[in-house]
């Protein structure tokens, strides 16, 4: 800092050289200063030897082979800067190494482990360990141990920690807080209209014209049938996670249910500017719970026809059903079926994507609340799929229609019992 | 205890306890804040009775840092990175002790929301809460590691929180001209979307300290801030 403003002003008076003498000076004076005074050499006999160890940097004969375990390991000092760290502590937690080791709960047991006190020479320290809980940047549960590594000297002493993940009981304990959270929400939310519109008839009584009336009557049976479905879904939904582990035994032939689908959508496709196209291949077989595959496919046609669809253009969905290409990476295995549902309509957003899948997640944007889902139709379509060993694909853009793609693994997977 | 060198400790040694008192002090205070945001979307009162517990740790910390810090400079005479370390420390455990009051504040205002249950929807908070929360994390980070890169990332990340906040605060407003018995609850919770974002600026104050410490730079007076204040949102108490 000095240094600079000294050529500042020797700039304006002096000639070029003199400032250059100065600067040159200036910087000289520094770095004496610097060298003299940086690490004051103070006459300390005892400490100088031991102190030439900077913490970061172990030498070779300080150097645990921590690379050796399986598992992930970090190497303390007793003040808690990490000295070594394995390969697999990198890779599992390396972001998140500094905020593990700094939460409160493993600073007091990084504290235990210092303390405690080995009953003998052969002995080794008893082990001290902790669990606690992240938020961020993942949220994830952490199990930590550790164990004083004794040293002659008491500044030498360092901490073994060996870090693990228990995030997953954490999650599964969330996901069904969450669940219930939510399905009572959205029970709620048609439950609370349906009893204010009863509140308004009971109390407004004769002086209530019929037109009113019939009104109030209307969106009442409204909410109490999306209440209805609501519950059905969530049935359904809880049927098909309660078997979600039987693999399907049972061999369809895909036209047949492509004939059950048909049967079913097409009174919804008769309005003009709406129409339906079939693309089926022959011969396709699918191991299948016929049901369920129905389900998956009304289930993906209904989204096309509720998100889809825009007012004032034609609306073209395409029903197809083909072998998957011999060599595709989007699928586990070679062969298999796919069957798909493509609408030409508004699309939606990429971020959307990723989140489809999960309860209740519904595309806002532009649809009014009428004539929303119940959010839980494609959840119970990545369910039954779960079941089926199969896999959904969903591409999308804004404005060039969604295409919904369904792959099921080749017939040959299972042992035909009844083919 | 006998050995001599716990008397007279190296000073290289000091500075590795004054970057430990940091970090924990930094953990404390990253626990606190999640706490608070637990004590908000969990309803958790444990969590928010644990935050303000830790206040008086954090208060005994920036004291025993500031004190510690103060004898290095007097009795050790550092300079270049090291003197603006220290002094930068000095500075910092100010932001940390903040974000700690403001953390314990959230804690005790999460008590006074309930019985607003199911009608104000508290996910808006809860990002933002995760968001500011990572950004705290990473500016401890850049302390720990003295790391200018990442302090330059977080300095760079608080305009979403701001967004965040502004975003908020439109939010919050509707609740309460729909129903004025929101009015309470949503009171409380302006208030915590406005501690978050303090908490967000004193992330990006120790940020900037951070990379004056590494660099020996300044970084510019003026951050990127969030969106401008609009008709609606310029009314928004400012403390």
């Amino acid at each position: 800092m000095r240094a600079e403003s000294l050529a500042a002003v020797s700039h304006e008076g002096l000639p070029f050289w003199a400032g250059l003498v100065l600067v040159g000076a200036a910087v000289a004076g520094w770095g004496c200063a610097f060298l003299a005074f940086r690490r004051p050499a103070l006459p300390l006999p005892v400490v100088t030897e031991h102190s030439a160890l900077p913490p970061a940097v172990p030498t070779s004969e300080t150097a645990l082979p921590i690379e050796i375990f399986p598992g992930s390991v970090l190497l303390l000092d007793r003040l808690g800067a990490v000295l070594q760290a394995n390969e697999e502590a990198l890779t599992q937690f390396g972001d998140s190494v500094g905020a593990i080791l700094r939460h409160p709960a493993a600073r007091s047991a990084l504290s235990a482990a210092l303390r405690v006190a080995s009953d003998s020479a052969d002995d080794l320290p008893s082990m001290c360990s902790t669990t606690f809980t992240l938020d961020v940047p993942v949220p994830r549960t952490l199990h930590l141990s550790l164990r004083r590594i004794p040293a002659q000297h008491d500044r030498h002493t360092r901490v073994l920690v060996m870090l693990s993940d228990r995030s997953e009981a954490q999650v599964l304990d969330r996901m069904r807080i969450d669940f219930v959270a939510h399905a009572s929400h959205e029970l709620r939310t048609p439950l609370a209209s349906l009893s204010g519109f009863i509140d308004a008839l009971r109390t407004g009584g004769s002086s209530m014209n019929e037109g009113t009336r019939q009104q109030f009557l209307d969106i009442m049976a409204q909410q109490s049938a999306r209440l209805k479905r609501l519950i059905d879904r969530l049935l359904y939904l809880s049927r098909v996670q309660a078997h979600e582990h039987q693999r399907p035994r049972d061999l369809v032939e895909v036209a047949d249910l492509m004939a059950i689908v048909l049967g079913e959508v097409a009174p919804r496709f008769d309005e003009p500017g709406c129409s339906l196209n079939l693309a089926i291949e022959d011969d396709l077989t699918i191991r299948a719970d016929e049901d369920e595959m129905v389900q998956v496919l009304l289930n993906l046609i209904e989204n096309a026809l509720r998100y889809g669809r825009e007012e004032g253009r034609p609306f073209a969905v395409t029903l197809f059903a083909r072998r998957a290409p011999e060599r595709d990476d989007r699928w586990p295995e070679e062969g298999g079926v796919l069957l798909g549902v493509e609408d030409n309509g508004r699309g939606m957003e990429a971020h959307h994507l990723p989140r489809l899948t999960e309860r209740f997640y519904r595309v806002v944007d532009k649809v009014e609340p009428a004539k929303q889902g119940t959010g839980l139709g494609l959840s119970i379509v990545r369910h039954i799929l779960d079941r089926h060993g199969g896999r959904l694909r969903v591409a999308s853009a804004p404005g060039r229609g969604t295409t919904c793609l369904v792959w099921l693994p080749p017939v040959g997977a299972l042992p035909a019992e009844n083919s | 205890m006998a050995d001599r060198s716990h008397i007279v400790k190296s000073y290289e040694q000091e500075l590795g306890q004054l970057r430990s008192m940091m970090s924990q002090m930094g953990g404390i205070v990253e626990n606190q804040v999640a706490l608070a945001l637990s004590a908000i979307a969990d309803r958790n009162e444990e969590a928010a009775d644990a935050a303000a517990r830790q206040d008086p740790d954090v208060d005994e910390l920036e004291r025993e840092v500031e004190s510690l810090a103060i004898r290095l400079l007097a009795l050790r005479s550092p300079m270049a990175s090291d003197l603006r370390e220290i002094v930068a420390a000095l500075k910092i455990t100010g932001d940390l002790e903040r974000i700690g009051d403001y953390a314990s504040s959230i804690a005790r205002r999460s008590l006074r929301i309930r019985g607003a249950d199911g009608q104000i929807s508290l996910s808006g908070l809860r990002s933002m809460g995760r968001l500011v929360q990572d950004n705290l994390r990473r500016s401890i980070d850049a302390i720990t590691q003295q790391d200018s890169n990442r302090a330059m990332e977080v300095w760079h990340a608080d305009r979403a929180v701001d967004e965040y906040y502004t975003a908020l605060f439109r939010e919050l407003v509707t609740y309460m001209m729909e129903d004025p018995r929101n009015i309470r609850a949503c009171t409380e919770l302006l208030f915590i979307a406005k501690n978050l974002e303090r908490i967000g600026d004193h992330a990006t104050n120790i940020a900037e300290r951070v990379f004056y410490a590494v660099t020996g730079d300044n970084l510019p007076a003026v951050r990127p801030r969030g969106a401008p204040a609009t008709a609606d949102t310029s009314e928004q108490p400012d403390r």
